[in-house]
């Protein structure tokens, strides 16, 4: 059964990038693979994983705003991961109002990551931003449980 | 936060992502809340479209009943309604997928992979020049989901639940991107009665950040949805 487990789970993600692979570039496609890679440490805490993402590339001190719809109650980790040529990337939580949001925070050159836990449901913006290194493909993803 | 980037796949929540809200404070009876079989013989993409969303919602509420031959058969429900919209062969896989994960109780990873399968079926839309349906399958599933958790939270009101169904920002986005399709799609009657319909659905849910729906809010969002469901499903439009 792990075997079958692994196969399906190898083929999910074979598809998976492969549909994605039609309108991202090989940067964008290697930058998933960071994100994805981080984003699994999560899933073995019961988060689930979006397969939705957005991909793009980052100048040195160039960033990101991504709108999200979040629902009370609910847990959250926001993942980015960007290719080699980054050296550091953070992510910041904003909500409707603008207001920062706390939470628990993960930085390690490539991958960047932020898990709140949401009290009001609506509009959240996630600002992704590289901070040191040259021109990158960063993707941005979620989990939720 | 004007310039922020909105996308159907990210900025648009999952129905499991609603249902994981609800299920945790409010622990759900979610087989009672299953529908009996749709058509799988609508005549219009349009409505193909929008049931097609209706139907991956129908496979998450499945998934937190755990249980294991309604997801099978949703599946296959999915796969012959994406296969009269034409998309890829792709979607074969997908259905195998979730019958194998399914079939090893595979829960989380079936979350994972109906949405997957959702876009997959919204990237070969795009790919064959039906991008106007996408985001009828995102509505789809929207409505469902919303018909679900605001008919739960109507029976068991209170606030936090009420907090749950706020979400003016998500119809408003939603709204946005249906003002997009071609006109032609626009004077589809049933898009626009449904868009008809969303305009005041989005009305009830827009409570400022941080306020509830009142119980009475909740209950005219259920009957609001109840209505739009019943017309996306109602074969012979």
């Amino acid at each position: 059964m792990g075997r079958c487990l692994n196969f399906c789970l190898t083929s999910m993600l074979a598809l998976a990038l492969g549909a994605s692979a039609l309108a991202e570039t090989d940067e964008e496609v290697a930058a998933r693979q960071v994100a994805l890679e981080l984003a699994g440490a999560f899933s073995n805490d019961g988060f689930k994983l979006r397969d939705g993402h957005w991909t793009g590339t980052l100048a040195r001190g160039e960033s990101k705003v991504i709108a999200v719809n979040l629902y009370a109650g609910n847990e959250y980790w926001f993942s980015a991961g960007a290719t080699d040529k980054a050296k550091k990337l953070t992510l910041a939580v904003f909500d409707e109002t603008g207001a920062p949001v706390t939470g628990e925070k993960f930085n390690s050159g490539t991958k960047a990551a932020t898990g709140v836990l949401v009290d009001n449901s609506g509009e959240y913006f996630i600002r992704v931003r590289l901070e040191e290194g040259e021109p990158a493909g960063v993707c941005f993803l979620y989990s939720y449980k | 936060m004007a310039e922020a980037i909105k996308t159907d796949s990210v900025t648009i929540p999952t129905p499991g992502e609603l249902f994981t809200a609800l299920g945790k404070p409010a622990k759900p009876d979610w087989a009672s809340r299953y529908r009996g079989p749709i058509a799988m013989n609508y005549k219009t993409r349009t409505q193909i479209a929008l049931n097609l969303g209706g139907l991956i919602a129908d496979g998450f509420i499945a998934v937190e009943a755990q249980d294991t031959q309604q997801v099978k058969n949703i599946g296959g429900d999915i796969v012959k309604l994406a296969k009269a919209l034409g998309v890829s062969e792709n979607i074969l896989a997908r259905g195998n997928s979730i019958n194998q994960f399914a079939g090893n109780d595979e829960w989380s990873a079936l979350q994972e992979e109906l949405e997957a399968t959702q876009n997959e079926v919204k990237a070969s839309m795009q790919s064959h020049r039906d991008q106007d349906l996408v985001i009828l399958v995102s509505l789809g599933g929207w409505i469902r989901g919303t018909d679900v958790v605001s008919g739960v939270v109507a029976k068991n009101y209170d606030e936090r639940l009420g907090q749950i169904l706020r979400q003016p920002e998500l119809l408003r986005f939603i709204r946005s991107k249906i003002g997009q399709i071609s006109p032609e799609l626009q004077n589809d009657p049933l898009i626009k009665s449904v868009n008809n319909q969303l305009a005041s659905i989005e009305r009830i849910v827009a409570t400022p950040f941080g306020q509830s729906l009142s119980a009475a809010e909740v209950s005219k969002l259920n009957d609001s949805v109840s209505q739009v469901m019943k017309e996306i499903q109602k074969k012979d439009q």
